[in-house]
Formats: structure tokens, C-alpha cells, sequence
């Protein structure tokens, strides 16, 4: 590392560009996650949230577009689903699976655990991880935590035992981590190696942070800039030969004007050769395959008076 | 009545007339033989340590990591390729958590200076002389000298008795001028950078405590433009740019892509002068004293 428990999580260095290798001849990984999350802030998905017209957008008309172009450029995505989504998109969710789509786990309503007790957290993600397995007929190998529009930063929150809880349940992975733009260890134990790996996640390129954000009526719509972050970043990762990741919301990118922008978006990217467009278990399961433990050096930090630990 | 507004209108002038005198501008600086304007690339490498600092969540800590473990060797990367040399803004605790990168910072010959020890600056003079030593003595261990440059708000005396030259902070005029301490004492020089053309105003979300509402992160496009226009603008004028940007922001792929855009621009233009801060700061007080 230098590790340093409470300020770091991986090790000291990624890898450099010629080090990240993908299957076969493809040289970019792109990797798309859709949050089927109708949750407004960080209590959750209330019934206020289903009892909205934007909601029912997402449900229905935007969910049906954004599946539109995602088949039109034969691309997999990963559906993080809530426990309460998956009630509620049940059908939807088997469709998914037919065609190929992987559906992970997103919380119980999409809550904010951090300052959750243990026992509450580990009886919700047991829940979680049932519901998706009855309705999906298995067991989801992805847990992501993804911002909502309403929180107070844009990474998403866990609890300081999320990803011991959720190596404990069996979770080969979780969906958001903003410490690489490459899969990684997330280490909650530098003695033991103990780890999950993680998806790369950055707002600069979730639709939600552009389209009407915060909230409807603001006018801050920014589709254009949001199109250009994509355009931008596929283009500086194919080069390097890393992992392009973006996330959708079918609410917000479902919608007309933006619609465009996405199909523009995945036209340009299906002209380049190369592009490994897997749902995030295979990428993860390559990576494991390739890099299964994390190298950590040991810390040299020092405890001074007068100074934070 | 009139009286009283009299003394409000004697007490402000008086306000502003005192934090004039603070400052003693260069008005037109002589550059090096050839050149017509300098342009000082900084980082502000803290990576997790401000987001530390705040107590804010994991995935802030994992945001700010980002900057350690991938940003800091790509704009190294990026700035040797262009034969540039930057100016590397450390807070001494970095030395404890990315001390690789800080060694391949000092061998590719960019200067590591000052900024705090944990991003912050204490109350106390004791503790702050102590901070500043501390950090002294951390990137000492890496250059084999102590920094003579730093962006933080360190009490210019305790700056000038620790052998500091330059300070990098804020804005009060295109040019690199002399500020003074609010006894009027302990002149130092500063190389402004505006908030402008520093890239976690357009990029970092939340930025220094920005609501939901307030934000404005927007793309590359965008930026690059807008940094051009204040690259021509200085550069028509012989002036000063200083390109602030974050190893966790800035070194996202696309935006080293931007920079790039930017320098190779700025290339194009001859007479562009891009040194560490150090050289500028002893240029400065070596023709300007």
C-alpha cells in the first residue's frame, strides 16, 4: 500500500494500461449498469415514490426505451434491483434474465445503512438476497449502493460494515467503487487479504446528475455535457485499453431528447472494434481470474500528537 | 445623522484602504529572455486526506483514493510528456500513504511543495509551527531539501522563519505580487491561481460544502475552452496562468485527455514559459524584489 485502515481500501498503485488485460482481442471493457431504483434520497423508496408520475415513467415507457437501445446494439446490461423493485418488476425482471441481462441487488428500498445497526443491515441484505432469489431463480453475485439524487454526495453510502456483511452473505462483488476506473480489491482486512472485488463507478457519467438534478422544476438539465462525459471517456479508456461504466436510469435517460443522446452514444461506441460488453459478473469473474488477490504493503503510518490517526 | 454616516463611510474606507496596503503589485513582469508569459501547472495532491478531514462517507475516501492510486501517475505521465515541470502541492501525511508516487514525482524533476500537514491549518501557533515542520521534513525525505513553496494559509512569519520564498493561494491580481500579514508584516510573494481555473469547480461534486442544487459539474469540452480563453487573454497580456487541478479529479482519462488538448495548444503559442513555481517565484523576486 502503504495501507492505512479508515483512509484507504486498495492497494497503493493500479494497474498501468498495459497491465489490464480483457479476454481474447478485445481491448476495452464497457460495462453498463441500469438502477431500477425509484428512490428520491436517502430514506429510501417510499410510497411517495411509487405514487408519482416520474416513477411510472421509469416503470413503464422509459424502461421500454432504455431496453430498446440496449437491444438494438445487442448490449448486456446489469439491473441493480432493490428487494422492493424486484416485487415490483417481477415479470420484467425474468424477461431480463431470458435475454441474457444479469440482475444484482441494491439494497432493501434502497436506503441509507450508514449509520445502521449490524444486526439490522445483515437481516436486510438476508432478505434482500431472497427476494432476488425467488423471483430471479438465483442467487444475485452483485450488491451495489448507488447514489440518489437527493443524497448529500454523489459515490452512494454503506454502512462501516457493509462489505464485511456482504462477503459474509456470499457476494462475489460489489456494483460502485470510485477508487479505480477499473475493477478492484475493496480490503476490509489488510492482515487477512479479506476482500470484495468491486465495479468502477463516477458520476461524471450516471445519467441522474444531469437530467433535471436535483429534483423536476429545477431546470438544470444537462443532457448535452453528460453526452459529452460519455463521448469523452469511452474514447480516453478504448485508447488506454481499460473499462468504460455507465449508469442509467430509465426515469431520467428514458426520455425523449436524452434517448437520442444514449442510441448516438452506443452507435459511436458499437463502431469500435474490440469492446467487451459483458454484464459486471463476468467481468468480475475475469478479474478474479486474473488478479485474485490484492497486494498490500504494509503501513507506516504514525500516530503524532496534535494530528488526526 | 450625517455624522454617523460619516464615520461608516471613514471606518470602511480605512477597512479598505488597510488591506490595500497589504498588497505591492508588479505591474508588468520582465520574463526570461524569449518569454511572454509564464504558465505554472499545480496539483494539489491531498487525495482522501481533506475528504478525511471533513468526516465525510467511504465512498468519499474511495473518490479522493482514486487521485493516489491512479490520478498522481497519469498527470506525471502527462506532464513528462510534454516536458513540462509542475509543481506538486503535498500535505506531509501523503509521504505516510503514497511515498512511491512522491519519489516518481521528484525524479521526473517536478517540485513537491507545502500544502499543511493534514489540510489543515491549526489555531495554535505551537501546533502550526509543528505541522509545518513536520511536512517539511516528510517531503524533505523524498527531495533531500525542505519546500520552499506551499498553497495553504500558514501564517506568513512562520512561513518566512521556515525558510518559505512563495506562496501559491488565492487571487488578488493576474500577476504573481507581494502580500503581506494583517500586521502589515512578513512579505511574502504569491502566484495566484483563480478558482476558475481550478478543476474541481466544474468536476468534483459537493465541492467545499456546495448543496445539491449548486452544482455544475460539466464536461471537458467545455472547460477546455473556457481555460484556452484564459490562456489567450494572459498571454496577449504577458501575463500569468496558474492551472490548478487535483490528481482524483483531474486524472480521470478523459480530463488528462483534455489537458493535453490544453498544453499542446498552449505549445502551438511561442514564448510560453512553463516552469515549476519555484522558478517563477525566484525569477519574480530576483528582476522584481
Amino acid at each position: 500500500m502503504p495501507w492505512k485502515d479508515g483512509y484507504t481500501i486498495s492497494d497503493e498503485r493500479s494497474l498501468s494500461d498495459p497491465d489490464v488485460r480483457w479476454p481474447g482481442d478485445h481491448r476495452c471493457c464497457f460495462s453498463i449498469t441500469v438502477d431500477l431504483s425509484v428512490a428520491s434520497g436517502p430514506e429510501g423508496i417510499t410510497a411517495a415514490d411509487f405514487t408519482s408520475p416520474k416513477t411510472q415513467f421509469g416503470l413503464r415507457d422509459g424502461f421500454d426505451r432504455v431496453k430498446d437501445a440496449l437491444d438494438r446494439f445487442g448490449l448486456k446490461a446489469t439491473f441493480a434491483t432493490p428487494a422492493v423493485m424486484a416485487r415490483v418488476q417481477a415479470h420484467a425482471l425474468r424477461v431480463l434474465i431470458q435475454e441474457g441481462h444479469e440482475i444484482a441487488a441494491e439494497g432493501f428500498r434502497h436506503e441509507d445503512v450508514s449509520a445502521m445497526a449490524r444486526e439490522d443491515e445483515t437481516e436486510r441484505i438476508a432478505l434482500t438476497t431472497a427476494v432476488l432469489s425467488d423471483i430471479t431463480g438465483r442467487r444475485p453475485d452483485g450488491w451495489f449502493s448507488l447514489p440518489r439524487q437527493g443524497d448529500q454526495f454523489a459515490g452512494g453510502t454503506i454502512s462501516p460494515h457493509t462489505m464485511d456483511l456482504l462477503i459474509d452473505a456470499g457476494y462475489e462483488y460489489f456494483g460502485n467503487g470510485l477508487a479505480d476506473d477499473i475493477p478492484h480489491h475493496w480490503v476490509t482486512d489488510a492482515a487477512t487479504r479479506r476482500s470484495i472485488l468491486t465495479m468502477p463507478y463516477y458520476y461524471h457519467y450516471d445519467d441522474q446528475f444531469f437530467l433535471l438534478f436535483p429534483s423536476k422544476g429545477t431546470g438544470l438539465e444537462h443532457a448535452d455535457s453528460l453526452f459529452r462525459n460519455w463521448r469523452a471517456e469511452f474514447a480516453a479508456q478504448y485508447r488506454r485499453g481499460r473499462h468504460f461504466h455507465m449508469t442509467l436510469h430509465p426515469y431520467a435517460v428514458g426520455f425523449g431528447h436524452r434517448v437520442r443522446l444514449l442510441e448516438t452514444f452506443l452507435a459511436e461506441v458499437s463502431h469500435h472494434t474490440g469492446v467487451w460488453n459483458v454484464p459486471a459478473r463476468e467481468v468480475i469473474a475475469h478479474w478474479r481470474h486474473l488478479n485474485p488477490t490484492p497486494t498490500l504493503e504494509p503501513s507506516i503510518w504514525r500516530d503524532y500528537p496534535g494530528s488526526l490517526s | 445623522m450625517t455624522s454617523v454616516l460619516e464615520q461608516e463611510l471613514s471606518a470602511l474606507t480605512s477597512v479598505a484602504r488597510r488591506y490595500d496596503a497589504r498588497h505591492r503589485r508588479i505591474p508588468r513582469v520582465a520574463w526570461p529572455d524569449g518569454m511572454r508569459m509564464a504558465v505554472n501547472f499545480t496539483a494539489d495532491f491531498d487525495a482522501m486526506l481533506l475528504r478525511r478531514l471533513l468526516n465525510e462517507t467511504p465512498m468519499q475516501l474511495a473518490k479522493g483514493e482514486f487521485g493516489g492510486r491512479v490520478g498522481i501517475w497519469r498527470l506525471i505521465a502527462l506532464f513528462d510528456s510534454h516536458d513540462i515541470k509542475a509543481t506538486i502541492f503535498t500535505p506531509g501525511r501523503i509521504r505516510e500513504l503514497y511515498p512511491e508516487a512522491l519519489r516518481a514525482v521528484h525524479a521526473s524533476g517536478h517540485e513537491i511543495a507545502d500544502h499543511m500537514w493534514e489540510h489543515r491549518v491549526p489555531r495554535d501557533m505551537q501546533l502550526e509551527l509543528d505541522h509545518l515542520q513536520k511536512t517539511g521534513a516528510a517531503l524533505a525525505s523524498i527531495t533531500g531539501r525542505k519546500p520552499v513553496g506551499t498553497r495553504s494559509d500558514h501564517s506568513l512569519s512562520l512561513l518566512r522563519q521556515e525558510g518559505f520564498i512563495y506562496t501559491s493561494h488565492d487571487c488578488a491580481d493576474h500577476l504573481p505580487y507581494y502580500l503581506r500579514d494583517t500586521d502589515g508584516e512578513n512579505e511574502m510573494l504569491n502566484l495566484p491561481f483563480h478558482y476558475a481555473i481550478d478543476d474541481a469547480m466544474f468536476y468534483s461534486f459537493a465541492w467545499l460544502g456546495s448543496g445539491n442544487a449548486a452544482q455544475r459539474i460539466t464536461d471537458t469540452d467545455r472547460v477546455l475552452e473556457m481555460w484556452w480563453e484564459a490562456f489567450l487573454q494572459q498571454y496577449h497580456a504577458g501575463g500569468y496562468l496558474n492551472v490548478c487541478v487535483h490528481p482524483f479529479v483531474s486524472g480521470r482519462a478523459q480530463r488528462i485527455d483534455m489537458l493535453d488538448r490544453l498544453i499542446t495548444r498552449m505549445k502551438t503559442m511561442p514564448g510560453v514559459w512553463m516552469p515549476t513555481c519555484e522558478s517563477v517565484a525566484r525569477h519574480c523576486l530576483a528582476v522584481h524584489p
